[in-house]
């Protein structure tokens, strides 16, 4: 019903724009009047006048009609004497009519059910058809009301602009909220994590076990329980594993991304550089599970093959086959954001360097990398605050065991690992299993957030010493 | 009549297809200031770094034809570009000062070119290239400040300073003065009187006044063609050319 709506309500609009214009045009020809704006904007404003107020009116009601509809019908059916004691029951009796409603349901029908059915019926047909006669009224009116105006030979112009700029906002609005939902969401549920776990048993905990508390109803914990899981949820082991696979992700990807950045933006010619750069780039393009799977089938056995060769125990999910993908799936990001830092080092530095005989290696070494050496460790932190937000490599690779080891041979783990591990599968939403993955998610969040800012900060202080 | 230091013989310089100068002969004495004068885009720029090699750079450039200091080829292939340009310093158009503190800057060239291998010999050659370029008293109680961090005259000055830390025998400046307010291209104009006593100075620039200030020398150029070079005083006031005339008189440029 709502989609054949929103089709008349287009369809409607397209014809009042060309509807619009050529009225004004004649308008002005007749009357031999200059028109306050050009023909097509009466043709826009007749549009956004005809369709906004009515599609807004149809998202309000399309969001408040359930609501309504249920209060009704629980009443109706409580008046009818179904009884329910508390809001799950009213809502499964809910779930029952409308489904009986919709010919799905296959227990028993009693007559209160059955009653309440036709009464759900009644309404929903009654707020259909209101909905459809208050939707054409909404239209009819400001129809009528943007048509006097274009009459009047108003400033549509003006009213047009005023009317995007609103859309644009509502747009941006929209795109805030959501992240500001999302990180609500994670606070929320990271506080009832922390009223059944103490902060810094969780903060500088070292044993990672979450499976002791499964399923087990946060608010009815025993003390005997409460001290049984206060050393269950020790952060420690999962920093470090974030910390340190992300640490060998950085030996491989700084040195190599930062050596062809330098390479791509100095040495190469034009030429090199056209072919190169995107080969280098599509590296950014593969999706990482993709990047998990090579690394785990691949790199890790290899690595075991190669360790047991030197008498060597490697475990065939280990930190350094995670850390060492992870570091190649980084590369072009390191690369390019280099390059492009190394770049905009104004050339008279470089002739400066030249004119006193530097060669190029030194004048690099000793001018341009200095120059640009805000740009490059803003992008460095930003490929580190990727590499700790990175998850599909590391859950394919590196294990999912919180061991504390600095053993790059062996499996470790990481937050965003922990976080999918407690999430597959059927979860309790009481449990404090569940929710330490909202806690983990925040720290990441903290985390992430603080690095990128630090980046964000120094690429900014660089890019204004030399705009 | 003094020595001459450069001399270039048929010189001729391609940007790809386009060629920048046509036979250029331009004899630059020394311990003198010669002027390079003419429109934007004529090709003096060009003729001065071809002294340092500095169109090696340009990928597309080409330099055919003869460039000689002190009987010896500069445009040779095998010729070690580095010692040149420890010889032929440069002074750009805007002031470069390296991202490093002032002393470092100075310190830069003479550090590559191994020169000043213990702390106090850097120390001197870093007083004396900043006492040189009039620089020293502004800055001898801030030299670990940022090179940046000074007004643009004494940035200039410090690219002055920097080029002569290394102890060249040319300096070639590429419209010094034209980034600077008159006051500050006063003082770089009477640094460069100074200086010709020790070295042989190449300034190319736009304003025609700095040029009888300064220079012994001038060369008009044109399209990529040397048109006519002389005494200072004799281009200014009597040229032979016609179009000389014009270009001194305003006529266009």
């Amino acid at each position: 019903m709502n989609i054949v709506l929103i089709f008349l309500i287009t369809i409607f609009s397209v014809s009042l724009f060309f509807y619009g214009k050529s009225k004004t045009k004649t308008i002005s020809i007749k009357d031999n009047i200059k028109l306050n704006a050009l023909p097509k904007f009466y043709g826009y404003y007749l549009v956004l006048w005809c369709s906004i107020p009515a599609l807004v009116f149809l998202l309000v009601w399309s969001l408040f009609e359930p609501v309504i509809i249920k209060s009704i019908i629980i009443e109706t059916a409580a008046n009818q004497g179904a009884i329910f004691s508390d809001k799950n029951e009213a809502n499964l009796i809910y779930e029952k009519i409308k489904a009986i409603h919709l010919g799905t349901y296959f227990g028993d029908i009693d007559s209160i059910l059955r009653e309440s059915a036709l009464a759900y019926a009644k309404f929903i047909n009654l707020f259909t058809n209101s909905k459809v006669v208050l939707i054409f009224g909404i239209i009819i009116a400001s129809v009528i009301y943007s048509l006097k105006k274009i009459k009047n030979n108003n400033k549509a112009r003006d009213d047009v602009e005023v009317i995007l700029k609103g859309l644009l906002f509502v747009s941006s609005l929209i795109a805030i909220l959501t992240t500001l939902g999302i990180i609500f969401s994670l606070l929320f549920e990271s506080i009832k994590f922390f009223s059944v776990i103490n902060i810094f048993d969780y903060l500088f905990g070292t044993n990672w076990s979450p499976q002791r508390a499964f399923v087990r109803d946060a608010s009815s914990i025993t003390a005997a329980e409460f001290e049984e899981l206060k050393d269950a949820f020790g952060f420690i082991p999962l920093i470090a594993g974030t910390s340190f696979i992300a640490f060998i992700a950085m030996l491989v990807a700084v040195p190599i991304g930062l050596f062809s950045g330098i390479y791509m933006a100095e040495y190469a010619s034009i030429k090199v550089r056209r072919i190169s750069k995107p080969i280098i780039e599509i590296l950014a393009g593969i999706p990482t599970v993709v990047y998990g799977f090579f690394a785990a089938l691949t790199v890790g056995p290899f690595f075991r093959q190669v360790g047991e060769n030197l008498g060597l125990t490697v475990s065939s999910e280990s930190a350094l086959a995670a850390g060492l993908i992870m570091g190649i799936m980084i590369i072009p990001y390191v690369s390019s954001l280099s390059d492009d830092v190394i770049n905009s080092v104004p050339q008279s530095l470089r002739d400066g360097s030249y004119a006193v005989g530097a060669t190029k290696s030194e004048t690099i070494k000793q001018v341009v990398i200095p120059a640009a050496l805000p740009g490059i460790i803003g992008s460095v932190l930003l490929a580190v605050s990727r590499a700790i937000g990175e998850t599909m490599i590391v859950v394919m690779a590196a294990g999912l065991a919180a061991n504390l080891t600095i053993n790059p041979l062996e499996s470790t783990t990481t937050i965003t690992t922990q976080i999918v591990m407690i999430l597959v599968g059927d979860q309790e939403f009481d449990s404090p299993k569940t929710q330490s993955a909202f806690a983990l998610g925040l720290t990441l969040f903290i985390a992430t957030l603080i690095l990128n800012y630090i980046a964000q900060r120094a690429v900014k202080k660089y890019r204004e010493k030399y705009d | 009549m003094s020595n001459i230091k450069i001399k270039s013989k048929n010189l001729n310089v391609y940007y790809g297809d386009k060629q920048a100068l046509f036979d250029v002969n331009l004899d630059l004495n020394e311990k003198e200031v010669t002027a390079l004068i003419g429109p934007s885009g004529c090709g003096k720029s060009t003729f001065i770094r071809c002294i340092n090699r500095m169109n090696d750079v340009i990928d597309i450039c080409k330099v055919t034809g003869n460039i000689e200091m002190d009987g010896m080829n500069i445009n040779d292939k095998d010729l070690d570009v580095v010692s040149l340009r420890e010889r032929v310093g440069m002074v750009f158009q805007k002031p470069n000062p390296f991202p490093k503190s002032i002393y470092d800057n100075i310190s830069y060239g003479p550090k590559i070119h191994g020169k000043g291998e213990t702390k106090s010999e850097l120390d001197q050659i870093v007083e004396n290239s900043l006492k040189k370029s009039a620089l020293w008293e502004e800055v001898k109680d801030r030299l670990d400040e940022p090179g940046t961090s000074l007004s643009g005259g004494q940035q200039q000055r410090l690219c002055i300073a920097r080029a002569i830390s290394v102890n060249p025998e040319v300096i070639l400046m590429d419209e010094p003065c034209s980034a600077l307010d008159p006051i500050a291209t006063a003082k770089i104009e009477e640094l460069i009187d100074e200086l010709k006593k020790t070295y042989t100075i190449v300034i190319v620039t736009h304003s025609m006044a700095q040029a009888v200030r300064v220079s012994q020398k001038t060369g008009f150029f044109h399209l990529g063609k040397l048109i006519e070079v002389g005494k200072t005083e004799k281009i200014f006031k009597n040229p032979d050319n016609k179009m000389t005339q014009d270009y001194i008189t305003g006529r266009f440029g």
